[in-house]
């Protein structure tokens, strides 16, 4: 018998050949001193292999919960707008109010003014739907009918019973960003999260920090400090993503032309859905270039608050690093 | 196979996940993003009911992760508009420090290989068996084994020598 060929030991390392292969293979590595010295050096490639990719793990965490028939694709950042459609229109109807009423401070700080039940939180975008919330969803409908025009939602979101919003998480509008805003922190946790001192405005209490979410960046922490007793700002420290994205983008759009033929068609057809995240997502982006914003190293700070923007421009200049 | 019941899925998620997440996190680089994905393979699964639930996870999976870098690179020429200078990673600790260039060392080196090698290697990773990477990726079953050889030894010599590169580098 011929020498076993790298490829074989591999599988036969690996239990991957039949019983009747695996014979021949020790058959031949009984009588073939090479061979067992290379199936001992392929032995150690395959640990040595395993080792490195074990040094590329995501963290280990524990296994989120399987719900039947309530699984949500996953609702933290607007670029993540899928199926179902009632989602969707969840989320372009927060679009929507979040423009029309400003920012969310601005809400929380005149909440005797408006119509809704509570709206002085983001989380009441969430709140079953109020005569206010019908009136505003008529200004989206336009964009909701564009969403249900795509022929792969269409189906999808047939196929699947709309559920009632369910609790999101927080959102908050950011210069017209969309940001998740998730639980408070510590100044420690901010700190480490940013991987340097979160600024903010020397001589305003800090209320709370919170950790936030938003698109390229790997990290955003939002300082709320109150100027005065009826006057809350949100300093938006946002570290930029440390990872050259066009980088990921070599490792996936490399993928073999082969590849796309194993795809189905159904598969495909979240391109053309990309193209309408796309067109929302262009409107904030360039409203939040147009936005004041500083830079600190690694860092970039916005203020976001019911002042005048001059005003915030002028706190902008202010902000200090908050010292441990 | 016959189509997936709820239970059947609600099996393949807990054996599944996070494999899935594994071979997705080494595409897209980002735990939150790849969990993310992950979840809605799994969503999508739910509506779909694939008959080979496992495999069909896989390939929507790539997929994602492949339209994602895409969407990634359209954003990223929108933020070069508003921010030009390189990034650099802050990190708390030395260690931390040791983890994160230890990955960065790991994703240069599969960076090296061939698109059709690292897919390969990554399923193997992730725990496909030669038959389901076979059917992921159109190569022979027969060729599974050479094609993870070969993936393999570029691995360890791409890391090799981009630890020794450094060392060379750093003087």
């Amino acid at each position: 018998m011929s020498h076993v060929d790298d490829g074989t030991l591999h599988a036969y390392l690996d239990g991957e050949l039949s019983p009747a292969e695996v014979q021949g293979v020790e058959a031949h590595l009984a009588q073939c001193p090479a061979c067992r010295g290379r199936l001992d050096e392929e032995r150690a490639l395959i640990t040595r292999a395993g080792e490195l990719l074990a040094l590329a793990a995501p963290p280990d965490r524990e296994l989120p919960p399987f719900r039947v028939g309530d699984v949500k694709p996953p609702t933290r950042l607007w670029w993540k707008v899928r199926l179902p459609l009632a989602w969707a229109a969840t989320l372009v109807l927060a679009l929507g109010i979040g423009t029309y009423l400003g920012s969310g401070v601005e809400q929380r700080q005149q909440p005797e003014t408006a119509a809704d039940a509570e709206p002085a939180r983001p989380q009441a975008l969430e709140s079953p739907l109020s005569s206010e919330r019908a009136r505003r969803e008529s200004r989206v409908k336009p964009r909701v009918a564009e969403m249900a025009a795509i022929p792969r939602d269409t189906a999808l979101s047939a196929a699947t019973p709309a559920p009632a919003p369910a609790p999101q998480p927080g959102f908050v509008m950011l210069d017209g960003a969309l940001a998740e805003k998730a639980s408070p922190i510590t100044v420690d946790s901010a700190r480490a999260l940013l991987g340097a001192d979160p600024l903010a405005v020397p001589g305003a209490p800090i209320r709370t920090m919170y950790r936030a979410r938003e698109i390229g960046y790997s990290a955003v922490v939002i300082v709320e400090q109150a100027l005065d007793s009826s006057t809350v700002i949100e300093v938006v420290n946002g570290r930029r993503s440390p990872l050259p994205l066009d980088a990921v983008v070599v490792t996936g759009a490399a993928a073999p032309g082969a590849r796309a033929d194993s795809v189905s068609a159904a598969e495909r057809a979240p391109l053309s859905r990309a193209r309408i995240t796309d067109s929302l997502a262009a409107a904030p982006a360039a409203k939040a270039a147009a936005r004041p914003l500083r830079r600190f190293d690694n860092l970039e700070i916005r203020i976001s608050g019911p002042l005048p923007s001059d005003s915030l421009g002028k706190l902008l200049q202010l902000v200090q690093p908050v010292k441990p | 196979m016959s189509s997936v019941s709820p239970e059947n899925l609600a099996e393949i998620y807990r054996t599944t996940y996070r494999a899935l997440v594994r071979f997705l996190y080494r595409k897209v680089w980002d735990a939150e993003r790849a969990e993310d994905l992950a979840q809605e393979a799994f969503a999508r699964a739910v509506i779909h009911k694939p008959d080979n639930a496992r495999g069909w996870l896989f390939i929507v999976a790539a997929n994602m992760a492949r339209d994602d870098a895409r969407r990634a690179a359209r954003e990223r020429r929108h933020l070069t508009l508003l921010t030009a200078e390189p990034q650099e990673t802050t990190l708390a600790s030395d260690e931390a420090i040791e983890v994160e260039s230890d990955r960065a060392r790991v994703r240069a080196a599969l960076d090296e290989l061939s698109p059709r090698d690292r897919e390969v290697l990554l399923l193997w990773d992730s725990g496909l068996s030669y038959e389901e990477i076979a059917a992921q990726t159109g190569l022979a079953r027969g060729a599974i084994g050479t094609t993870l050889s070969r993936a393999r030894r570029r691995l360890v010599q791409a890391y090799e020598a981009g630890k020794a590169g450094e060392h060379v580098a750093r003087g």
